[in-house]
């Protein structure tokens, strides 16, 4: 055994530990992974770390913590070792699980239909219709195949003598299996051998059941195209602490990621609002709580819902995985009533125990939980009473009465329960590369419903305690592990992309774009070529300022104060800075994402991008993590110009990777076209106001400034090995059609996309570029490409007039109808 | 007495509305003492869809969706009822201590249509959205709940205390006061009046609902005219054991309701019986009118 590793791992503990059966005396099923770990260098484990902490940042797999007032996303932590389960051990969990999703759905039909528990007086009333999540215009919506529940998780915890126990019920939209996915995604790659040699199951079947079974249960026939079945993911949006799993989990199961406002109930029916008109929905995976989903139904103030859902759900028109209405089970006041009703419902004993749990509502238990108060945690009885939980022990005799009246004032509201103990398992620690630590962990299982019964996914999400911390807990700052579950026979290597699709199957490009999506590629392009044109124009501004930059022509200087004021750099109308001034003014630009510049350019783009999540590839991902990162790195004011130079020359050698991307790595879909567009109207805008403030300028200058702007002086040096002149420069950036960065090239890209756009969709106004296009052919090189000629100067205003035209047009055509920050609720 | 009734709820818009969903308790609801003899929905515009349906609390409902950009709404209700006298009956109901009637719901169940009742009286024993419960609200109603006094009279004395004690004043309050404002204003509408009641009797164990509807415009002739008769109004039912059932009272006006109330339906606050509640998209600014006319009918 190698001692280094163990050095600091306590042998001797009162919990029970996953990994020794007895001092120095590993589990058979951790033996491989020990042995291996301590056969190889040191430096092997410090690169698997590396790697694992670098596949999560490029990921960009987060979790965002809602008490950071900030709002900002964190990195998900993620242990380099997994737990480790054999197969046994396992299968005991499943049947025990299995049992508990299919006693919890019984349960939820009951109370959602003819209540004979309640009835019976087998569930006490006030845990239903005190409980607010019992929603009761649900009730009576008869779910398809009597489900209910279709993704359920339970955490679980281990006591000393080896016993699982449930802590917790997850019934309306289980977090986490994504995360499971992504861990298991990692972990796997940095064992790949050990991995495959001791047989662990694989996740994917899991996933694909999930799919299939949404599908299963789904409306058939009604309003829209026959034989198109469509499934989305609901996600209350980008600023929901698990959203970078709803597009995980989108992208994985082939899911539009879809919002509240994305949806619209007519006919009873949900519809998906698309670029080619409303699509119908049959089924909905929902990430969004029970009570935020329909304004008119439900929760009057939610602006995240679909109005007239419930109704849709009532009337068989949409399957919504969960039903609407199963938070209600995820509480622990049910605990003690499960053991009873298991025998009732299932003819069956309660395969696995909950935690010992008093319900203050019940007088007896009310009396006994006072009795032992010091062992105990108080909690709420519901998750919409927020109220911390309190440890008994942490209360002095003050506290104390405090709580037992409280406890007495509202019983109802408050259940007891007893500390759970959990388990320690190994985790690597960061700071030494050669040292475990052990941990407290506890295990998120899933299970889905089929036509034959709930099937649970081999394997789970594993939570690690930080050092200290009495609950584990995600928002205080947990990390998590990869769970392993040996198989016994062969490995079931099923993956979701092996799945064969039928012709009948083929999706057309783009048939189910949202128009939400749609909007944000557009502004993704803009935002795109803005960070872009804005950090050449910085580069410029700095490079002149700095002694070893080529002597520019002072007479430019002028006109480069005119272009950072029209781009709102500077101030308006303040007397020409001095050299000091500039500087300080350009850097704050750069960096300060309070005023206009780079640094809030740049976060505009990371936002919209975000909505974006489950369109862009990895890599593309990858790309933007690493250039925001750099980005929204701070740059003291002690960093020298030059240094900010070289981070700047980063930034746009950044921008053209992804421009490279959009290039080449998307689909050429309407999507594509939209982005496409808002690149090619921003890029028109800032070409022409270079070329505006560059023609208002002296005539005798040095226009190098120019073509470095527009990134066409390697172009200019190649055809003319003589200084630059007004027509040659001219020819280049307003004319060649050939130069991506000319006027001429913008009006004709422009003028295709429309073209087409208005092929697919009916006319978008392809006619407001018919000026630009007329204008362009009608300038004559010789009479108009010099400075002074009025013609070019009107062209370029009829040109950026025409872009400006072209988006709003857009905007009122595509887009208009998505904004629902207009929508009201009233009531009278 | 056979009554007409007319409510007209008007909305006019600063900017046009793209779509509007509505979810309407305006249907008065079939009931033992009530009979509704004709009754007529319109709206306009024209809505695109139209349904009719019941909720969760058995309450007529209809939902409308108007997807033509409108700068206008109008809702008009219009219906003909029969309603029996009630007053001298509940009072005349065997009646039960209220503690037992707080302990027979407190574990309801049993067999057939009375533990079926039961079941139902339980849910409107817990805080809901708009009514919650605290102890000040809680001490303020059980002065009225002696040991052993029956639940009607200690319910009729609380009703009678809200009335003395809170000023009826349209300006005081709005939707959204919270119940601990009115409690410490003491003044409020019918609306905050019922919450108040409602909230006492639950804190006591006692389950309470709260009823929408109307009362008579102009009395007959001999009769006072009722508070709130311009408007929708608002009461409380109140369960006063198996024998008894719900009694209707008004804290409003002091009295055990009688054929001058018409019952839209209940729920266990205004949320669950709103009588229109809407999403609408667009409309920016808004103006509201609602006019309520009840007249009695030749019979």
């Amino acid at each position: 055994m190698p001692r280094e590793l163990l050095a600091d791992y306590p042998q001797d503990t009162e919990h029970y530990d996953e990994m020794f059966a007895a001092p120095i005396e590993p589990r058979a099923h951790w033996k491989p992974m020990l042995e291996r770990l301590a056969a190889e260098p040191p430096e092997r484990n410090r690169e698997r770390l590396q790697s694992v902490q670098r596949q999560m940042r490029e990921n960009g797999v987060t979790y965002n913590v809602y008490a950071d007032p900030q709002g900002a996303t964190r990195p998900w932590e993620l242990d380099l070792l997994p737990l480790i389960l054999p197969q046994q051990e396992w299968s005991g969990i499943e049947v025990a699980i299995a049992q508990r999703a299919t006693l919890l759905n019984k349960i939820l039909v009951d109370v959602y239909g003819e209540q004979r528990l309640l009835k019976e007086g087998l569930l006490p009333s006030a845990l239903v219709h005190g409980h607010a999540g019992f929603l009761r215009p649900c009730h009576g919506a008869r779910a398809p195949g009597d489900v209910m529940l279709h993704l359920y998780a339970a955490d679980l915890s281990r006591s000393a003598d080896g016993q699982w126990w449930v802590l917790g019920d997850r019934t309306q939209a289980p977090s986490g299996a994504g995360y499971a996915l992504e861990n298991r995604i990692v972990i796997s790659r940095a064992f790949p051998e050990l991995f495959r040699d001791m047989k662990v199951q694989h996740l994917a079947s899991f996933f694909a059941t999930l799919r299939d079974s949404l599908a299963h249960w789904a409306p058939q026939g009604g309003p829209g195209a026959p034989g198109a079945l469509l499934s989305v993911l609901l996600t209350p949006g980008p600023h929901n602490e698990t959203y970078f799993e709803h597009a995980y989990l989108a992208r994985y199961l082939g899911l539009p990621l879809v919002e509240g406002t994305d949806l619209t109930v007519r006919e009873g029916c949900v519809w998906l609002k698309t670029l080619s008109g409303l699509k119908r929905v049959h089924a909905m995976l929902r990430r969004l709580d029970d009570d935020f989903c329909d304004p008119l139904e439900l929760r009057g103030d939610s602006a995240l819902g679909i109005p007239g859902l419930v109704d849709a759900m009532r009337r068989g028109n949409v399957l919504v995985a969960n039903a609407l209405g199963s938070n209600l089970l995820e509480s622990s006041t049910l605990f003690g009533f499960l053991p009873n009703l298991s025998t009732k419902l299932l003819g069956e004993a309660l395969r696995m125990p909950s935690v010992a749990t008093w319900w203050c509502g019940e007088p007896a238990a009310l009396e006994d939980a006072v009795a032992k108060l010091e062992r105990l945690i108080i909690k709420p009885a519901s998750p919409q009473l927020r109220v911390e939980p309190m440890f008994g022990e942490d209360l002095d005799e003050r506290g104390r009465k405090r709580v037992v009246a409280m406890l007495r004032a509202r019983p109802n509201d408050y259940v007891a329960h007893e500390i759970v103990q959990l388990s320690q398992a190994p985790v690597w620690d960061k700071a030494h590369p050669r040292r475990m630590l052990s941990r407290a962990i506890g295990l998120r299982v899933y299970a889905c419903a089929t036509p034959n019964g709930y099937v649970v996914m081999p394997g789970g999400l594993t939570r690690v305690a930080s050092a200290d911390a009495r609950v584990i807990s995600m928002q205080r700052g947990g990390s998590s592990k990869d769970t392993w579950v040996l198989a016994a026979g062969q490995v079931n290597t099923f993956s979701l992309l092996r799945r064969a699709i039928g012709p009948q199957e083929l999706v057309r490009a783009g048939t189910n774009l949202s128009s939400r999506v749609v909007e944000n590629l557009y502004w993704f392009g803009r935002y795109h070529e803005r960070c872009d044109a804005t950090a050449r124009l910085l580069r410029l501004a700095l490079a002149r300022l700095v002694d070893d930059s080529p002597g520019d022509d002072p007479g430019a200087q002028p006109v480069i104060v005119g272009l950072l004021r029209h781009a709102e750099i500077l101030e308006p109308g303040k007397h020409d800075p001095d050299d000091a001034e500039l500087v300080s003014e350009l850097r704050a630009a750069i960096s300060d994402e309070s005023r206009t510049g780079l640094a809030s350019q740049v976060r505009e783009l990371g936002r919209v991008a975000s909505h974006l999540r489950e369109r862009l590839s990895l890599d593309n991902w990858r790309a933007l993590n690493r250039m925001s990162r750099a980005i929204g790195r701070s740059r003291p004011r002690t960093e020298t110009l030059s240094d900010v130079l070289v981070k700047l020359d980063a930034d746009i050698a950044a921008f053209t990777t992804l421009s490279g991307f959009v290039l080449d790595g998307m689909t050429r879909d309407p999507g594509w076209r939209f982005l496409s567009v808002g690149r090619r109207i921003e890029r028109m805008r800032s070409l022409c106001a270079n070329l505006k403030y560059a023609l208002a300028g002296p005539r005798d200058t040095d226009l190098s400034w120019l073509l470095r702007l527009a990134d066409s002086i390697i172009t200019y040096r190649a055809r003319y090995s003589a200084r630059p002149e007004w027509l040659p420069v001219l020819d280049l950036l307003v004319c060649d059609d050939a130069n991506p960065r000319s006027v001429a090239f913008q009006v004709y890209g422009l003028h295709d996309y429309a073209r087409r756009l208005s092929n697919m969709f009916g006319d978008i106004g392809e006619e407001k570029l018919d000026a630009s296009l007329a204008a362009l052919r009608a300038l004559d090189p010789g009479a108009d490409l010099n400075h002074g000629s009025e013609r070019l100067g009107d062209f370029l205003d009829e040109c950026s007039g025409a872009g400006y035209r072209l988006g709003e047009q857009l905007g009122h055509r595509f887009f208009s109808h998505v904004r629902e920050s207009s929508r009201q609720t009233f009531a009278t | 007495m056979r009554l007409h009734v007319v409510h007209e709820t008007h909305y006019s818009y600063s900017s046009p509305v793209v779509l509007s969903q509505q979810l309407l308790h305006l249907t008065p609801r079939a009931l033992d003492w009530q009979t509704c003899d004709a009754y007529r929905l319109s709206v306009e515009p024209e809505p695109g869809e139209f349904g009719e349906g019941r909720d969760f609390f058995g309450n007529r409902i209809a939902r409308l969706l108007i997807a033509a950009p409108h700068e206008k709404l109008l809702v008009r209700a219009e219906s003909t009822v029969s309603v029996a006298r009630r007053e001298q009956q509940a009072l005349a109901l065997p009646h039960a201590a209220w503690e037992e009637v707080r302990d027979r719901v407190r574990a309801p169940g049993g067999d057939g249509a009375a533990g079926a009742a039961l079941v139902e009286a339980a849910g409107f024993l817990y805080e809901s959205p708009h009514i919650e419960t605290w102890r000040d609200l809680a001490s303020y109603a059980a002065q009225s709940f002696p040991r052993g006094r029956g639940a009607l009279e200690a319910a009729l004395e609380l009703t009678r205390r809200i009335y003395a004690d809170f000023k009826f004043d349209k300006t005081a309050t709005s939707v959204s006061t919270p119940l601990r404002e009115v409690m410490g204003r003491r003044r409020g509408v019918c609306q905050d009046f019922a919450h108040l009641m409602i909230g006492g009797l639950r804190s006591l164990g006692l389950p309470a609902r709260y009823v929408s509807g109307y009362l008579l415009t102009e009395p007959p002739h001999g009769r006072p005219r009722l508070v709130g008769a311009d408007a929708s109004h608002a009461w409380v039912a109140v369960y006063c054991g198996e024998a008894a059932g719900w009694v209707d009272l008004d804290p409003t006006n002091n009295c055990v309701v009688d054929d001058e109330h018409v019952t839209l339906g209940w729920g266990r606050d205004f949320g669950d019986v709103t009588p229109m509640h809407g999403v609408i998209l667009g409309g920016g600014e808004h103006e509201l009118a609602v006019h309520v006319t009840v007249t009695p009918l030749e019979s």
